[in-house]
């Protein structure tokens, strides 16, 4: 089953790529650059997505203290990171063709950027507290605050001149490509979110069976 | 609703009395933020094409790394003589600890802000007269935001007993928004000259309700003794 969906994702991938290399036609100003657009955008929205499914298992933790609300929130906030960081890297790709250098303080790049150092702080915070419980409860604070800080990034970067175009008309297989790349990134998005939920329970299980062998491993008391 | 205000009124007067009995954190923040605005200044300001607009993002990082020294250091006051512990054990609701902090760290971070602010106006020839209240209201409305996220992290913070840094790693990317919409408001009024806008305003305003209230919601989860 597991092996099944990853190939479908492989498959659905390699047919994404052959749609942007051989099928879409160049957009007229921009060129061949401009087919970043296709992995850009699509990584953008999933990246949203999983920082959804962060802010809605941390609640779910705070709200039932259960174990496996938090592996979800860890693996969702690390897929975040890891897609806005390809965000981030095709923005400043295509920046660099559409506007001549590599960084611009324009409204989407910086929302991109605090987003991506939001989730990047989240996973470093759950890396500095050393007791389990107090991770998961100090991790689904700071998720909440950092999702509802989002639309304040948003909407506060919106006060800085922009240059980033808002909207861009596409020809009909721009648009069936644009919607066809959506299926790979959300498999990949879907995949990634499961398989480190899978890989963080197994060693929150692994944790637990070494407690059950030596449940009294800092208890000195016993041994005095 | 009198008896909340008194309980909040007696604990931010007991931080306040331990405060100006030590003399632990207001002297060594204000110094610190002046200490930034002079470090700045040499790097900048010796650059004769530096605006005097930047005085804004120069006292922003004063008041961020200021910030986070007072907000540890009136939480690590509750960790001496397991005081945290005692106040736990009184019959208090936790949000009246996370409220009262807030206004005790309200105080102090608004009394540094009274002596930073100025001397980073006069280092860089910042010009306020065309919006004095403009530049006023933008700032107390975003120390308000920051100090409500501030006390909730430092409570997190202090009670993993971990360093500092992860406090300022914590709380300064949750606090950008209030950085970019007020220097964004301070180019628009001070350099373009067409006010603030009402969204900048609101944005902060926005900030500081939607973080005072969800930083008291969830308070009680993050204390611990």
């Amino acid at each position: 089953m597991k092996a099944a969906y990853w190939l479908m994702t492989i498959a659905l991938t390699l047919i994404a790529v052959a749609m942007v290399a051989f099928y879409v036609p160049e957009e007229a100003s921009m060129g061949p650059i401009q087919k970043i657009f296709y992995l850009h955008l699509p990584a953008a929205i999933c990246t949203f997505l999983a920082c959804l499914v962060c802010f809605v298992a941390s609640i779910g933790y705070l709200m039932q203290r259960r174990v496996f609300w938090d592996d979800l929130a860890s693996a969702a906030a690390r897929v975040a990171v890891q897609l806005c960081s390809v965000v981030l890297i095709t923005g400043m790709i295509w920046g660099r063709s559409a506007w001549g250098q590599w960084w611009t303080w324009s409204p989407r790049l910086t929302f991109s950027l605090v987003l991506w150092l939001l989730y990047v702080v989240y996973l470093m915070i759950r890396m500095s507290v050393e007791s389990g419980q107090r991770r998961a409860v100090i991790g689904a604070v700071y998720a909440i605050i950092a999702f509802l800080d989002v639309p304040l990034v948003y909407l506060s970067v919106r006060l800085m001149p922009d240059i980033h175009p808002s909207s861009i008309s596409l020809a009909t297989p721009m648009k069936l490509t644009l919607a066809f790349w959506f299926l790979p990134i959300l498999m990949l998005t879907v995949g990634l979110i499961f398989a480190r939920y899978q890989l963080s329970q197994a060693s929150t299980q692994a944790a637990r069976g070494v407690d059950a062998v030596m449940p009294s491993k800092f208890d000195f008391s016993e041994v005095a | 609703m009198t008896r909340t205000f008194r309980q909040i009124a007696l604990l931010t007067g007991k931080d306040l009395r331990i405060e100006s009995r030590s003399h632990q954190t207001l002297g060594l923040v204000t110094v610190l933020g002046i200490l930034i605005i002079v470090v700045l200044g040499l790097g900048l300001g010796s650059q004769n094409n530096v605006a005097a607009f930047s005085a804004t993002a120069v006292l922003w990082v004063a008041y961020l790394f200021s910030g986070v020294l007072c907000f540890e250091k009136t939480m690590a006051v509750e960790r001496n003589d397991a005081v945290l512990a005692a106040l736990l054990m009184a019959p208090l609701d936790r949000g009246i600890i996370y409220l009262a902090k807030l206004a005790s760290n309200l105080i102090l971070m608004l009394a540094v802000a009274a002596v930073v602010t100025p001397v980073g106006i006069l280092f860089f020839g910042f010009d306020l007269t065309p919006a004095p209240f403009v530049f006023a209201i933008v700032m107390i409305l975003s120390i308000v935001g920051f100090a409500a996220v501030g006390t909730l992290f430092s409570a997190i913070v202090s009670s993993t007993k971990l360093a500092g840094g992860l406090l300022a790693m914590m709380v300064f990317p949750i606090a950008l928004p209030l950085v970019i919409a007020s220097t964004q408001m301070m180019l628009a009024t001070f350099r373009d000259g067409h006010g603030p806008g009402a969204t900048g305003i609101g944005i902060l305003i926005a900030f500081d309700v939607i973080f005072l209230t969800v930083s008291w919601l969830v308070f009680e989860w993050v204390l611990e003794p």
